[in-house]
């Protein structure tokens, strides 16, 4: 009895209803801010300002003072083209766990893309929109063939894509470090050499006005794609199919749908959607791949993908958040005289509590159940 | 008084819906069997879940030896030398029959005077010790995965015995077992009563009380009807109390006349997972306007059969003719649009997405064509017209009409909407399992005039049932399978229920 | 040959101890991607440790190498609690769990060793610089020819992994603790019913699990490059988890399975310095165990068998 009144209040909150999952995400991101603020508090800073700083970097809220041929506007140009391969990659994850899979592999594919990207087209000499439009056309077939890859080594051999993932995200990695180390190294800096500005998805240092930004020619690409899976999963055919399949297989089959056929489309299209991760990634944020390191984006996706619940705009909404953070922290550092590495901590934390959303949600259901069992049962007495 | 090992005082469980007990009192003997018999859903398994400590009671008190006590979990229920054989095994497949028993009172020994270490040879000792006292036939080192079902459940007697319990309940035991297990495992229950123990027996199969029961209580829909003697009550009175009406056997359909024939099926083999053969060399056929049926005690291979009819299974070998065209290799859409509905016995593993609410479920065989979808785009409203029609076509219950998620609907509801579904299809062969098992009376009967309508209306339908109750109703022709043959073809005019069940038992072989 | 075999063995054996915990998740029933993390945050709590002996004691090397050793087990353990508790209190996705601690591991790692780098020790460093370990050989067994390699220079921490594991497979097949475990990842209902508690093994399992990795961790520390860096995350808990799975959720077969492995590398290395080739082509050689892990995963698939209840959350009330 002591309980109940916390026990509505959580009903209240992030119980059954509208936009329950909508409710639990933005609680899962309070939650987090506050054991940010604990943080920052036990560093002897203050969060207020942390927070207002963060925002201030990443191009929500005015700064202060700006360079020269820079302002509030470049550093949101900044926070786009960083965000980019988030939305994407986060896209790619939830494509495939709608349909039950687990794609971790995620940035073995950016890896591959951007690398095959960067060799045959990054380092040619086509002009520039149809070097661009290369790009993207490589990134989109390179992705394909690697998540279709695993799509059907998963069908037919029944093999743990958990397993086979991570351990194509080993191999693409050091083939490729192999390959930039023998072929594409460049001796200062080592990485692979810079890829050709014709070839670059991000135009750097463009002027616009008279400011100097990076513009992201994907950006638009990113939204296109979210609406387009969102169209998918809600209206069409094959997005409901695929949803049944990562519901459950037996049904699926029942029902007439071909299991083999949907998992192998969706790993593609989630390979198409990494793909362009990568390319936005290596030849667009960055200019060059850093040999044997697979990028930590395509982990990152993952919970971003669950902080979104899988859902296209939530995909969009949690990579700009996650960024925003990522972003603006290298200018609250500088602020506050914080490591730049409490960025990915707080990152961190966030994904921490957002992996509890089942468990919240969970919760709450079972509140509001022994709430309504209450009532019924003091009406039967 | 002095004697009643088990009291139960106006014991009371109520779940959201239902009352599951209502108002139960009972007293058991030390050493007696006694039966706790009624249909399914009339509260058996719930009361005597309450005395295993899996539900407390909402109202009413329990009396173990004379003494008032509080059973709020197994664990207490145990430590009260209570135990119980649920009807689904709680056994690690992977581990041996000793480590099973053993599993949270492991002997153990020292070795050296340091490590201390499971005492696997004296468990071993002591397992083989009673299963020689009771004749329970086990080797203690086999692993519970290659064991047969029967030993298996004697795994599980075994279990209660290691742990000295001296009031036995069995749920449903003889369900999953063949004729001869049953007897064995009967005369293994008269031993155990011999031995001194108490035995409950929860079943709703007559003849298996009248041969080893003292005495029966007899619940119906949550209520005690009455606890009698079996010396002393005929199974034809046990049936109609359990019922709770007079039992009629009247059919309600008119004579078969013969139709032409749908599908036939060729001497279809089938090995499963395990290379079992579970069909074996199968063949039959269903006419326009028959109800086939294919009787059997679970797991001889019917629901396989119609999983490979349906096109879920592929079999190893043979081959099943539908309207003249070999349909063998085609997939389950094809079968589907060749008109074949199938209403599968998992209702919700197969037939349903639970997760997806009941319009899509009531399109679930037709989503990907016109109306439904058109160029690949899904139209919803096309979904809501057809579920609103079905909804009230067949009275399918529901929170929120056709946007219900149907995870939140009731068995009995979930069933009809697949029905409805399958109907709906205007199949030319319906292909039924178990439709009507676990609802209630009401359903059960509104589900079998639907059989039976499809029928009157030139459909070929085939059945595959446990209930010979259902089986004798409905059928024109009955097959009987055992071990995964055909043990008999009989047309339901020449047979009588009882020689149906002999042949369910694999006692008669028909050349 | 020898270091084929020394190398081989170095690289191995703390594979193993660190696959050994994974089975001990996974046996239970809790899916265990968190390797990788918790062989990281052992190895920095290990790394720590060394540090602050280092700075403030007169405690020498060995003893402190020991005490480094069994502060990353400690710590490895208790960062498992976290993905224990997520699993099993907050019922989230496990797979989803380990990932999102390996993303926790490396952010709080790298941002611990700054600040207390920074502010104990008054540096900017990214790691702690540990002392080289001692190595050793046995008299007599190490002159044997060829064969002799297994007992020449022998790291300390390689004893260690033996004892542990060998302690850690007798728990796990002969004690009743260990019946449970099993149990557990196979029919937790079974389990409940004899009227054990299911969470609480889980969770001591999962805890067992981040116990080794930190071990393994802070040994792959000592051998590879006497540091704790974010280099420690270079997939080595991915591996063991490979390993283990071809070794079918077994010790004896895991063990087998990570002499494949770290010897498959260390003869790529020998090859790749034998032939004189430029350095880049040791990633060519460090490929092999992935592929060798893909390639037999794909034959041993049909016919292994993971833990019945792995990755299913155990709800009291489903019966």
């Amino acid at each position: 009895m002591k309980h109940k009144g916390y026990k509505k209040a959580i009903v209240r909150i992030l119980g059954p209803g509208k936009a329950q999952y909508l409710r639990i995400s933005l609680f899962c991101i309070f939650i987090s801010l506050v054991a940010g603020s604990v943080l920052l508090l036990l560093l002897g800073k203050n969060p207020l300002e942390g927070y207002v700083s963060i925002l201030q970097g990443a191009g929500f809220i005015p700064k202060a003072r700006y360079a020269g041929h820079k302002s509030i506007f470049t550093d949101f140009m900044s926070l786009v083209n960083y965000t980019t391969p988030m939305i994407f990659a986060s896209l790619s994850f939830a494509v495939a766990m709608r349909c039950g899979i687990f794609n971790i592999n995620i940035s073995g594919m950016m890896l591959f893309s951007g690398f095959i990207a960067s060799i045959t087209v990054g380092y040619s000499s086509i002009p520039a929109p149809f070097a661009q439009i290369l790009v993207v056309l490589i990134a989109v077939v390179a992705g394909a063939f690697s998540g279709a890859l695993i799509g059907w080594l998963k069908h037919r051999f029944n093999a743990n894509e958990v397993v086979i993932s991570i351990m194509f995200n080993y191999i693409v990695s050091y083939v490729i470090s192999f390959f930039i180390q023998t072929m594409f190294i460049n001796p200062t800096t080592r990485q692979s050499e810079r890829v050709g500005d014709n070839a670059m998805l991000t135009g750097v240092d463009t002027m616009i006005g008279d400011l100097r930004m990076d513009v992201s020619y994907v950006f638009p690409l990113a939204i296109i794609a979210v609406i387009l899976i969102g169209f998918m999963f809600s209206k069409t055919r094959i997005g409901f199919e695929l949803k049944a399949v990562g519901m459950n297989h037996s049904a699926s089959r029942y029902a007439g749908i071909r299991i083999g056929r949907s998992v192998i489309f969706s790993m593609a299209l989630s390979g198409v959607l990494a793909g362009l991760a990568g390319v936005s990634y290596y030849l667009g944020t960055f200019a060059s791949i850093q040999p044997r390191v697979v990028p930590s984006l395509g982990f990152d996706a993952i919970a971003v993908a669950l902080l979104g619940n899988n859902n296209p705009l939530g995909c969009l909404l949690a990579s700009f958040l996650v960024m925003t953070i990522s972003n603006g922290t290298t200018y609250m550092s500088s602020r506050l005289g914080v490591l730049r590495e409490i960025a990915s901590l707080i990152t961190g934390i966030l994904l921490l509590f957002s992996a509890c959303g089942g468990a919240f949600k969970a919760l709450a259901d079972k509140y509001k159940e022994e709430l309504d069992n209450e009532i019924d049962g003091g009406e039967s007495k | 008084m002095a004697d009643d090992i088990v009291v139960l005082d106006h014991i009371t469980k109520r779940f959201p819906r239902i009352v599951a007990n209502d108002d139960i009192s009972l007293s058991i003997k030390k050493g007696e069997i006694y039966a706790l018999l009624g249909e399914n859903g009339a509260g058996k398994s719930t009361l005597m879940s309450v005395l295993f400590g899996l539900y407390e009671p909402d109202e009413g008190r329990i009396f173990i030896r004379g003494k008032e006590v509080k059973i709020t979990s197994p664990r207490e229920a145990s430590a009260l030398n209570i135990g119980m054989v649920h009807q689904h095994f709680k056994l690690v497949s992977d581990q041996s029959v000793t480590e099973n028993i053993i599993l949270g009172i492991e002997p153990t020994v020292k070795k050296l005077g340091l490590f201390s270490k499971i005492d696997i040879k004296g468990a071993r000792e002591r397992i083989k010790k009673l299963s020689a006292d009771f004749g329970l036939d086990v080797d203690p080192d086999a692993k519970i995965e290659d064991l047969p079902v029967s030993a298996r459940q004697r795994v599980e007697i075994l279990k209660m015995l290691y742990r000295d319990a001296e009031i036995l309940i069995f749920d449903e035991p003889t369900a999953v077992l063949t004729p001869q297990e049953i007897e064995s495992l009967l005369s293994v229950i008269k031993s155990l009563r011999d031995g001194g123990k108490t035995i409950v027996l929860i079943t709703h199969k007559l003849d298996e009380i009248k041969k080893v029961a003292d005495r029966c209580a007899i619940l119906c829909r949550g209520k005690l009807v009455g606890v009698y003697d079996v010396d002393s009550i005929s199974t034809q009175e046990m049936a109609s109390l359990m019922v709770g009406y007079e039992y009629s056997d009247e059919v309600n359909k008119e004579e078969y006349t013969g139709g032409e024939s749908i599908l036939e099926v060729n001497n279809i083999t089938l090995y499963n997972q395990d290379k079992v053969k579970v069909v074996d060399n199968v063949s039959f056929s269903v006419h326009k306007g028959e109800i086939v049926s294919i009787a059997g005690v679970a797991g001889n291979g019917q629901v396989e059969l119609a999983d490979v009819i349906a096109g879920m299974l592929t079999p190893s070998s043979g081959t099943i003719i539908y309207k003249g065209n070999d349909i063998t290799d085609k997939t389950i859409r094809e079968r589907t649009e060749a008109k074949i509905a199938y209403i599968p016995e998992d209702r919700q593993d197969v037939g349903l997405l639970l997760d997806y609410d009941l319009s899509v479920n009531l399109a679930l065989k037709s989503y990907y064509h016109e109306p439904y979808c058109s160029k690949g785009i899904l139209n919803p409203s096309e979904f809501r017209k057809n579920g609103e029609m079905l909804i009230k076509q067949y009275d399918i219950r529901s929170s929120e009409g056709c946007s219900t998620i149907v995870r939140s609907m009731s068995g009995g509801n979930q069933q009809k909407a697949i029905i409805a579904r399958e109907i709906s299809l205007d199949a030319d062969l319906y292909i039924f399992v178990q439709p009507t098992r676990g609802l209630d009376v009401g359903a059960i009967k509104n589900i079998q005039e639907r059989i039976i309508a499809l029928r009157e209306s030139g459909k070929a339908v085939l059945l595959i049932s446990l209930e010979l109750e259902e089986i004798m109703n409905l059928s024109d022709t009955i097959i009987v399978m055992y071990n995964g043959r055909i043990q008999a073809v009989k047309k339901r005019s020449e047979v009588t229920a009882n020689e149906i069940g002999y042949y369910m038992m694999g006692a008669k072989h028909e050349a | 040959m020898n270091s084929i075999i020394i190398d081989g063995l170095s690289f191995s054996l703390p594979l193993f101890i660190i696959a050994i915990g994974g089975i001990y998740s996974e046996r239970s029933g809790i899916t265990n991607l968190a390797l990788e993390g918790l062989l990281g945050f052992g190895a920095f709590t290990g790394g720590l440790t060394a540090a602050i002996i280092y700075q403030f004691t007169a405690i020498g090397g060995t003893a402190s190498m020991y005490i480094a050793l069994f502060a990353a087990l400690i710590g490895g353990m208790v960062y498992a609690m976290l993905h224990a508790l997520l699993c099993i209190r907050f019922k989230a996705n496990q797979v989803i769990s380990g990932v999102v601690i390996n993303i926790l591991a490396t952010a709080l790692t790298a941002f611990l060793t700054n600040q207390i780098n920074a502010s104990l020790f008054g540096k900017a460093s990214n790691r702690f610089v540990l002392e080289v370990s001692p190595r050793f050989s046995i008299p007599l067994l190490s002159e044997i020819p060829v064969l002799g390699a297994f007992f020449t220079s022998i790291y300390p921490f390689e004893i260690v992994i033996l004892a542990v594991a060998l302690i850690m497979w007798y728990i796990l097949e002969k004690t009743p603790y260990g019946l449970r475990l099993r149990a557990a990842g196979d029919n937790p209902q079974a389990v409940d019913a004899a009227g054990v508690n299911v969470e609480m093994i889980r969770f001591s399992a999962v805890m067992v699990s981040g116990a080794m990795s930190g071990l393994g961790g802070m040994c792959f520390a000592y051998s590879i490059s006497s540091n704790v860096s974010p280099s420690i995350f270079s997939g080595y808990g991915y591996l063991s988890i490979a390993a283990f799975i071809f070794g079918n959720w077994k010790i004896g077969p895991t063990f087998w399975a990570c002499i494949l492995f770290g010897f498959a590398r260390s003869a790529g290395y020998s090859l790749v310095n034998v032939l004189a080739l430029p350095s880049a082509y040791s990633d060519l050689v460090l490929t092999l165990p992935y592929i060798i892990t893909v390639i037999l995963l794909l034959f041993v698939s049909k016919a292994n068998k993971a833990p019945k209840s792995l990755g299913e959350v155990y709800d009291k009330g489903k019966r």
